[in-house]
Order: structure tokens, then C-alpha cells, then sequence
């Protein structure tokens, strides 16, 4: 016997639950969730460790071990063992829930405390000064969201503060002006939606950034939301509601497709690019949006479409999802690199994606493993360009 | 003995195209029938009223229908008080071999078949008399052994069928296990909750039917005859009751595991009880809603090579039924079930997910050790396959999921005055099956039907089904065996064996040999035929090593004969030739498949279909080598534990016989390896055209059989 017997404290189990993982007890233990896992695609430390299953039946007994950095923090909250699994258990929730009760008890992984602390001190998980959050739109004349304005445009952290990311915020803005769409932008006072944060086990401050921005929202007499990250969206789309904040949000390519489709704007200039589009978990997955990037990218003329082998339903994770952009990674572990190798095989120009995080994870993984002329490119920008 | 053939040869399907029609009938005239005809498409309107035409003008009293396999359009070649032999041209010949006519070694070989294919069958049906039904007359009466939920149902559903129906229990009440039972599993789709199962409701609609008598605190205290004439005595008390029955539902039902067995896992201990123990402490009440802790210990002793290596079907159902009892008691109740695989098909599934909600703690793995620990408490260790590594559990009561044993297993039950043995043959770790793929119910008994969890493990629900389901075959061997009619799997055979007593040895190999126990035997071990318990296989046919066992339409002369029709080239020709002798059950059917899938087959191999190997002769091994066939291969069903053979273990005896195959071979001078045993199944067609090859491959090494003339 390797070590002593563990000694299950079953009330653990029930705590879960009622921390949100309302699905744990449904596992029948058959394992696909582990064999669909991205980790399986990779080698290294974390993949030998981290087995959803087993971290989910830890939690059923309350049996101790599974609190390292590399088992609870491990998940990337792609939601592809999710959308597999035969039982209906939401693996998300259940690890979430989990993590929640660590960081409740005050236990948070280092890399998650001044995540953390910025959320509170600054409203955004990066650092940023509250002041500067609209620093992106210099120049650009982008309105300020009055009463009279439709819809919000909600920038996530991300694209205010990463000096790439800030592009992507400004191409939206452009094609959305060049639209012609009633939008605006709050400012300074928005804070981070909080999506990732509650991933990593932040609900208290996920409850503070939620409240915020439902009541700022609410005084300025918001209705309608664009939102310029599938992870805003979501968490817009199916946990402020539980939080009596109940607003209509689309995504920002949502809103290039209905401007195409009504003719408002034409995408006419040439790229000559052979694009492969990355589907972020968030937006496919977790919001189910498939065909609209699609339909978005095919409007630009002369423009080469590929697919991955991994796409749709099946996309894999960029691994910036559930908390793990503030992680390191080792190396031979980066999802990113698998995305990258694929582009590379398949000799793309370009990878397209619609998600802040999922740029970041796959630039940094296209420097490394990628090729001098492959771009990572919003497709916000790719439209931009084509305007 | 035909003596008016009338020989129809088809060549529709294709099968006129590869060969010469005219050859095959000038092969059939040679063999001095009375007519051949020729026909397009013998089995259209015209076609079937030439032949009875024939049959009425001609006075024919057998036709030999050169078409296709007598597998297909059977219900089409169907001509009243005639023998009729399908001869298989088209699976058989057609479309299993090619014409080339570049090639005329091909031409000849596939001419050669076509033409033996014919010659066989009529010397077949030269052979053959149509058989005379042997009537019986019936008592219309069916006993039902066992008055649980399986009983009850097989009861009802005779006596609606019109049976008169004796029921008899061995309690002083209706219900059997069930009456043990507090709740049940659910039976409807909703599964919202577990109900009490209606037990009066059904003891009262046997009480109310006045086709059914119950005997109660009752066991058979004998069984003598055969269907249709048992003699039964039922023990109630010192009171003996006399019936006549036509057949039986063995209802008995089964027993729990044995738990004294299992003191690895505890049992003998203080809070250590079986499922059924749980259950009945339910229904009394005695289970306390301040236990903290329960283990529920699955596959206790099932699965198990120590133990019972079957799946109980059972026990996952009624732990989480159990589970169910502690939650709605008291849910703070930690319940934990330690398991090898949670076997909850249909509708439990549901029950399965109900139960998970609730809380369980469902531990893939194996418990180790039970022992008792403080304040009453008991320590589990067990495995946990999922964590790899040990659990280890303080439990207030543990509860091991035993699993059931039928009745039938050591027991004695039916007391059956019969030469094999008085209880059914046990096979299967006691379930009495005769054929459990094909012939659900049959017992090796003829007329004694299992059903319920006698049969197999099972629940109430199907238990109740399966009730009917063997009061229908019990209802069925009444009316086939009243018309004289076999019953599965020859259903509707006229045929019985005749022996001819003056050449009887009394060497007892039929009476032993018989797979149902058909045969008796007086002191001198002389058979005494039972003719209603015969399914016609003819094994003591096969047997008989002084050939007096014959049926009227299949004996060791009709065998015999056929294979002096075919034509055996002398050895200079390189035509070798092989006999093939084929169950008709599985390798027939196969032979067909392969033909239906246009898979070749070697020219010179004649095939003769057999009711089943077990009536394999040894005479006819030595008739086919002293006429010069250089090979002969035997087609049968697989043998051993999971045989499929359709009367239980006619290959299995033709194997054996043929070990003895030797002294002839001996005799003869001849290599053992022109002899090939081999097994199929219906799904090994495909393997049939490299079986052959590879055979006649073997021969051709060997040369020629030096017997040729």
C-alpha cells in the first residue's frame, strides 16, 4: 500500500453542491471526460496530474490531494468535457465551486493574488489604472453612451490595457461607426465583467464586480450590450440575469453580420490571405456561436477559408480560459502550440479568432512555435481591413 | 419406400446457366424416376400447379424439386401426403460455383455437382416414406411449479388459453419471494417512486378463476410419462394428490447466495447483513434513520470465480432501491456503494441517476476487509480504482448485494421417474436451459418450461412476462403433441424413431446418449421410447452401433444411399471427391449464406444435410472411404460451455465419436486427416470457401483414396 487509506468526509461533497457544483454526484465515472480533456493533447507535468474525473470524485468524497495548482487550477473551463458528457454533469461548475471554497477560505494560488487584488483595487485584472480604461479610443471619437445611444459597447479589460489587444477595441469601434450602430461607451467607471474571475474561484469579488457594473448599467439606462469578448458575453448572457441584471448582449461579430447581412457595411478590398479560423470555447461552446465568424470572414472577397482539424463543437482551447492566462505554463504544455501547428500544416496566412485572451494565447505561442509571415488577427481587424 | 418420383428441375434464379439442364435430367432419368419436368420459374403460380398437377395425373407419392436451398420459399413447396425433397441447385450448385468456358475442367466439375446434387436427392427420397402423425390424446391440463410472480402469471395466462391449470406452492401462501419483499422496483416509466407490488390483486384473480387448483404448503412428489401423459403426484403434507398433466411450468424460482460464504467481507460480523436481510428489516421497520453511515457492498460473491461467476441482474437495482429506504428516512445518511460496474439497463438507468442526485458516494473498486472497529462502528477498506488508492470507511452497517442461485441447482424438485436422472441436467451454474439463444424456456425436458428467475436471473417485472412466455410454450407442446407434431426446434415433424427390438443389443449408448432423456429403459436396458418427449434429432440414431434405429423419413440406409449416388471419378481423372455431412441447423444455413453473399466454393465437395451431427453414423464415414471419396468433413455447431448446437450436444457426440473413427481408418489403411470435424455457426459463412480449400488442399497432398475402382 503506497500510502495510508484516505478517509472520505462526505459533507465536503454536499458543500460543493451547494457552492454551485449542483452536478458532482451525477458522474458515473466512465471517463470521457477525461479522454476528451485538451491536457490529453500535451505532455508534461500538469497532463500526468490533472484528470477531471478523478479531481470531481475527490470532491464527491472529500478526500484531500487535489488542491495543488496543477489539479484544482488545471482546468481551462473549455467546456468541451461538458458539452460530451452522457450524465449532464457540468465538470465547470464543479471545479469552480471547488476553487471557491478555497479561495473563500483565503487560499489562493500566488498567481492569482494580485489578479485579484487589481480586480479590487482597480476593476480590471491587469494592473491597469481605472483612469486610462478608455486610453484605447484615443483619437478615434468613439461617443459616449448617453440615453439616447442603443447599445453599449462593453471592451473588455483585456483590449483596454494589453497594448495588441487595444487594436482589436479599435477596429471594432471603427466598423461599428462605419455602420452607422447607435453605440457608445461608458468609460472609466465600467469594471471587469468578473467571468474569469468567478472561474478561479473569486466569487465574492465576482458578486462585487457583477453589482457594479448591473446598478452602473442600470443608472445609465442600458439596454443593449455589444461586447467585444465571448467571455463578457457569457457571463452577460447567463449569470448577471441571476443577479437582476438583465440586459440584451450580442457579440460584436453578431453585430458585423447583421451590418453585412442589411448591407450597411461591404467588405471590398482584396486580403489574398488563406485565413484558418480558431473557435474560441466561449464564444462556440460556451454561447454556441459557430456560423456567424464564418459567414463574417466569408464576406471578404478573395479571401481563403480553411478549417483546423479541430473546429466547431470539437475546437481546442487556447488555455487563456478559466484563470490559466495568469498561469504560466510550461512549455511542450501550451495548447496554443497545437493551434499554431495546425495553421502551420495547413499553410495559413492568417488565424482568425474573436476573443482577447485567445489572441494573446496564440501570439505568444505563434513566436514560438509559429512562422514569420502567420498573423494572429481579430476578425474584427481582418473586417477593418477590408473596408 | 417411394416409389413414384416425380423429379421438377428449375431454372430460374440463374441457376440454367451453369450447367447443362439437359445432363441433369438425363443423371435423374438414369436413377429410373417416373417423370422429370423442366421448368422457368418452378415456384411461380404455374410452376407449383405443374408439380401437383403431376402429383394428382400420375399418382406420384414423392417429388424431388431441383431449385432452391430448402431453406427458402418453404411454405410455397408444400404438396399434401407426398415426400417432398428440395434439391439444392441453385445455393448448392448456381450460384456458389462458375461456368467458365474457357475453362473446361470447371465446366465439367460444376456439371458433375449439379448432376450428384440430383442423383443424391432422389436416391433420398427412394429411401424415404411419407410418415404417418402419431396422435395423442391430451389431458389439456398444465402444471404450474411455484406460486411467486413468475407462477401466478404462467397460471393465469394457461388457464386463459384455455388449460386447465394445476398451481402448486410450497408455502402455506401465494406470492413466493415476493411476499419477502417490502417495495418493488418500479414497473412503469415513472419512476417517482418504488411501490408496493399488488400480490393480493394477483392471488385473487387465480382465486377467481375456476380453471385454476392450488395446492398450498405442496411439492411434486413425482413425475412420471411423458407430455401429454404425465402422472403426477403432489405431496401436501401426508395427502398424495394424483394428476394427469400434458406438461409443466417450472416456476421455482431462486434462492439468495449463500452469505455464510462470504466472511471476507464481513459477513458473520455484528451489522454486516445481506441485501434480502436489509430489505426485510424494511419491512418491519428496522431500520434506524440515525445511522451515519452505510456501505453497500456490490457483486458480493457474484462475479466472482470463487463464487457465482454470473451477473445476478438484480442486486445494483435493489441497492439502489436500498439507498433510496436510508434517504427518505434521514438524507444525512452517507451512503456508499462500492462497485464493479452499476448494471442498471432500461429504465433504471433513471432510478440510477434518482439515486446519484441524492447524494451516493458510488466507489468503483473493491472492498478488502471488513472489521470491527470502536463504538460498534465498523472499519471498510476497500479499493478505490478511480483514486488508486485505498479507501477506508467507517460504516454503522454494511450491506452486501448478494446475488441469486435457481432452485434448481442441487435440489431436489421435479423427482422425475426417467432413465437420465430425476431433475433437469445442470448446466449453466444450474439454470436449466436446453438452448439459451434460440429456445428461451426449453428445458432439456420436453415439456417442462422454466421461466422466471429459475431460468435466469431476473426482476419481478420480467419475471412476470417471462411467466406467460412459458405458459405459451407449455399451451403449444399440448396442441403439437396432440396432432403427434414435434416440438422446437423440428416443429411440425410427423416423424418418430422406430427401433427394431429383435437386433437390439440393449447397449443402453441411445439411452444415454439421448439429449431430453426421451428414452427409458427396463431392467435389461432395452429402450423404452417416450414418444411425445422426442424432438426427432435422431442421436440415438446416430448411436446405434447396430443401425436398428431408423425414422421413416431419415435413416442410416437413406444416408447411405445417398452417398453410393454420387458418381466417383477413378483416381486417374484428379477429380477428387469429398462429403461433406452438414447440420442442417447452423452449417446448412451457412452454406447458404455464403451462396446468398456470391462466395465461391470448391466443385467437389457433395454436401448432405444431417437434422443435427448427433445422428452421424459411423457406417457412413466407412461407406463413403470404401467407395473411394478421399475426404469427408463434418459440418457441426460449436460445442463445449457456450454450445450451439440446437439439441444441446449433438456435435459434442459426434466429436466423440469420432475418435473412434480410428479403428476404421486403421482397417482401411488410410491417413486419419482425410477426416475433418469442423465447428460453424450460422455467421461463419465467410469462413466456409478457405475451410474447403484448405481441406482439399490437405487432400491433394495425401493423393488419391486407393479404394477408387
Amino acid at each position: 500500500m503506497p500510502d495510508e487509506p484516505k478517509m472520505p468526509i462526505p459533507e465536503l461533497g454536499d458543500a460543493v453542491v451547494e457552492s454551485g457544483g449542483s452536478t458532482l454526484y451525477q458522474c458515473m465515472q466512465c471517463g470521457l471526460c477525461v479522454t476528451s480533456c485538451p491536457w490529453r493533447l500535451v505532455e508534461g507535468e500538469i497532463s500526468e496530474e490533472f484528470n477531471t474525473r478523478k479531481l470531481q470524485h475527490m470532491g464527491q468524497l472529500g478526500v484531500e490531494g487535489y488542491e495543488s495548482d496543477n489539479i484544482l487550477y488545471a482546468c481551462t473551463t473549455c467546456g468541451i468535457c461538458k458539452i460530451r458528457c452522457p450524465r449532464e454533469v457540468n465538470p465547470i461548475e464543479n471545479i469552480r465551486a471547488l476553487r471557491s471554497m478555497l479561495v473563500g477560505e483565503g487560499s489562493v494560488p500566488n498567481a492569482y493574488k494580485p489578479v485579484i487584488g487589481s480586480l479590487s483595487s482597480n476593476g480590471n485584472p491587469w494592473q491597469g489604472d481605472p483612469k486610462t480604461r478608455t486610453d484605447w479610443a484615443k483619437d478615434l471619437d468613439v461617443p459616449e453612451f448617453t440615453e439616447e445611444t442603443e447599445y453599449l459597447l462593453f471592451v473588455c479589460c483585456t483590449s483596454c490595457y494589453d497594448a495588441r489587444s487595444k487594436k482589436i477595441a479599435r477596429a471594432i469601434a471603427s466598423i461599428l461607426k462605419k455602420g452607422g450602430v447607435s453605440f457608445g461607451i461608458i468609460g472609466n467607471e465600467e469594471k471587469c465583467c468578473g467571468e474569469s474571475v468567478r472561474k478561479l474561484g473569486g466569487e465574492e469579488t465576482f458578486q462585487e464586480l457583477a453589482g457594479h457594473n448591473i446598478e452602473l448599467f442600470k443608472s445609465k439606462g442600458v439596454k443593449k450590450i455589444i461586447t467585444t469578448s465571448p467571455h463578457c458575453l457569457y457571463t452577460f448572457r447567463y449569470e448577471y440575469p441571476e443577479l437582476d441584471g438583465e440586459f440584451e448582449v450580442m457579440h460584436y461579430t453578431q453585430m458585423i453580420e447583421k451590418l453585412i447581412e442589411e448591407g450597411k457595411i461591404k467588405p471590398a478590398n482584396d486580403l489574398n490571405k488563406k485565413v484558418i479560423f480558431h473557435d474560441p470555447c466561449y464564444l462556440g461552446r460556451h454561447n454556441e456561436i459557430y456560423t456567424t465568424p464564418r459567414n463574417v470572414l466569408d464576406a471578404i472577397p478573395s479571401l481563403e477559408r480553411e478549417e483546423m482539424d479541430r473546429f466547431g463543437k470539437d475546437s481546442i482551447c487556447c488555455q487563456g480560459g478559466g484563470g490559466r492566462i495568469w498561469m504560466e505554463t510550461n512549455p511542450g504544455e501550451r495548447f496554443g502550440d497545437l493551434r499554431i501547428n495546425d495553421a502551420v500544416a495547413k499553410s495559413a496566412n492568417v488565424v482568425a479568432t474573436a476573443c482577447p485572451y485567445c489572441t494573446i494565447m496564440l501570439d505568444a505561442s505563434n513566436m514560438s512555435v509559429g512562422k514569420e509571415d502567420l498573423e494572429i488577427l481579430d476578425i474584427a481587424e481582418l473586417i477593418d481591413q477590408s473596408l | 419406400m417411394a416409389e413414384k418420383i416425380g423429379c421438377f428441375l428449375c431454372s430460374g434464379c440463374g441457376i440454367g446457366e451453369k450447367f447443362e439442364m439437359d445432363d441433369v435430367v438425363e443423371a435423374a432419368e438414369e436413377l429410373g424416376v417416373s417423370l422429370v419436368e423442366t421448368h422457368e420459374t418452378l415456384c411461380s403460380k404455374a410452376g407449383l400447379e405443374l408439380i401437383q398437377g403431376k402429383i394428382d395425373s400420375d399418382g406420384l407419392d414423392a417429388v424431388v424439386i431441383g431449385a432452391c436451398s430448402g431453406r427458402d420459399k418453404t411454405a410455397l413447396f408444400q404438396f399434401p401426403n407426398v415426400f417432398v425433397e428440395r434439391s439444392n441447385l441453385r445455393e448448392g450448385v448456381a450460384w456458389t460455383h462458375d461456368k467458365d468456358d474457357e475453362d473446361d475442367d470447371d465446366e465439367v466439375a460444376t456439371q458433375e455437382l449439379a448432376n450428384d446434387v440430383i442423383r443424391m436427392s432422389i436416391a433420398k427420397a427412394k429411401s424415404a416414406k411419407l410418415p404417418k402423425p402419431q396422435t395423442n390424446e391430451m389431458t389439456d391440463r398444465i402444471v404450474v411449479i411455484g406460486g411467486g410472480p413468475t407462477g401466478i402469471s404462467a397460471a393465469l395466462s394457461a388457464a386463459e388459453a384455455g388449460k386447465e391449470v394445476v398451481l402448486v406452492e410450497k408455502e402455506d401462501k401465494l406470492g413466493g419471494f415476493a411476499n419477502k419483499l417490502f417495495k418493488v422496483f418500479p414497473r412503469d416509466y415513472d419512476i417517482a417512486a418504488y411501490e408496493k407490488i399488488d400480490l393480493d390483486g394477483m392471488i385473487a384473480k387465480i382465486e377467481a378463476n375456476d380453471k385454476i387448483t392450488v395446492h398450498l404448503s405442496a411439492e411434486i412428489g413425482r413425475i412420471v410419462g411423458a407430455p401429454g401423459k404425465f402422472d403426477v403426484t403432489i405431496n401436501k403434507g401426508s395427502d398424495k394428490i394424483e394428476v394427469k398433466a400434458d406438461s409443466f411450468v417450472l416456476a421455482a424460482g431462486w434462492k439468495p447466495y449463500d452469505a455464510t460464504k462470504l466472511s471476507h467481507l464481513g459477513y458473520g460480523k455484528p451489522n454486516v447483513i445481506t441485501n434480502i436481510e436489509f430489505e426485510q428489516m424494511a419491512k418491519e421497520g428496522k431500520i434506524s434513520g440515525d445511522l451515519e453511515s452505510v456501505v453497500f457492498v456490490q457483486c458480493a460473491g457474484s462475479r466472482d470465480d470463487d463464487h457465482l461467476p454470473y451477473c445476478s441482474n438484480v442486486c445494483c437495482g435493489a441497492s439502489l432501491k436500498h439507498v433510496t429506504y436510508l434517504k427518505e428516512m434521514n438524507p444525512e445518511i452517507a451512503t456508499y456503494v462500492i462497485y464493479k460496474d452499476i448494471r442498471a439497463p432500461g429504465h433504471y438507468e433513471e432510478v440510477y441517476k434518482k439515486v446519484q442526485k441524492l447524494g451516493t458516494l458510488f466507489v468503483k473498486g473493491e472492498v478488502q476487509d471488513v472489521d470491527e472497529g470502536d463504538e460498534g462502528k465498523l472499519n471498510v477498506m476497500a479499493t478505490d480504482a478511480l483514486l488508486g488508492e485505498d479507501l477506508f470507511i467507517e460504516a454503522d452497517l454494511v450491506v452486501l448485494a448478494t446475488g441469486l442461485v435457481p432452485t434448481t441447482l442441487d435440489a431436489e424438485l421435479l423427482h422425475l421417474e426417467y432413465r437420465q436422472g430425476p431433475e433437469l441436467p445442470q448446466r449453466d451454474y444450474g439454470f436449466p436451459n436446453s438452448h439459451f439463444i434460440c429456445f428461451p424456456y426449453e428445458t432439456q425436458r420436453t415439456g417442462i418450461y422454466a421461466a422466471g428467475a429459475v431460468r435466469m436471473p431476473m426482476d419481478i417485472a420480467q419475471a412476470i412476462d417471462d411467466g406467460a412466455g412459458a405458459a405459451a410454450k407449455a399451451v403449444q407442446v399440448s396442441e403439437l403433441v396432440r396432432e403427434g407434431k414435434a416440438t422446437h426446434p423440428r416443429v411440425g415433424d410427423f416423424s418418430l424413431p422406430d427401433i427394431n427390438f429383435k437386433r437390439c443389443t440393449s447397449c443402453k449408448r441411445c439411452t444415454e446418449e439421448c439429449p431430453f432423456g426421451a428414452l427409458d429403459e427396463d431392467e435389461k436396458g432395452t429402450p423404452l421410447p417416450n414418444p411425445t418427449r422426442c424432438r426427432r434429432c435422431g442421436t440415438c440414431m446416430g448411436a446405434c452401433p447396430e443401425r436398428v434405429i431408423t425414422f421413416e423419413n431419415y435413416s442410416v440406409p437413406m444416408i447411405g444411399n445417398m452417398i453410393k449416388a454420387m458418381e466417383v471419378p477413378d483416381e486417374f481423372e484428379e477429380r477428387p471427391r469429398v462429403l461433406v455431412l452438414a447440420c442442417e441447423n447452423d452449417a446448412i444455413a451457412a452454406l447458404d449464406m455464403a451462396a446468398h453473399n456470391g462466395l465461391k466454393l470448391n466443385p467437389y465437395f457433395r454436401v448432405i444435410p444431417l437434422r443435427c451431427l448427433g445422428s452421424m453414423n459411423l457406417v457412413w464415414i466407412a461407406d463413403a472411404l470404401a467407395k473411394g471419396i478421399d475426404g469427408i468433413m463434418l459440418m457441426g455447431c460449436k460445442f463445449g460451455d457456450d454450445y450451439q448446437c440446437h439439441f444441446v450436444k449433438g456435435s459434442e457426440l459426434a466429436n466423440v465419436r469420432m475418435t473412434k473413427v480410428q479403428e476404421t481408418l486403421d482397417r482401411l489403411m488410410l491417413e486419419s486427416e482425410r477426416i475433418r470435424f469442423e465447428q460453424i455457426g450460422i455467421n461463419d459463412y465467410d469462413k466456409i470457401p478457405a475451410m474447403w480449400e484448405d481441406f482439399a488442399e490437405k487432400l491433394e497432398e495425401l493423393g488419391p483414396n486407393p479404394y477408387k475402382e
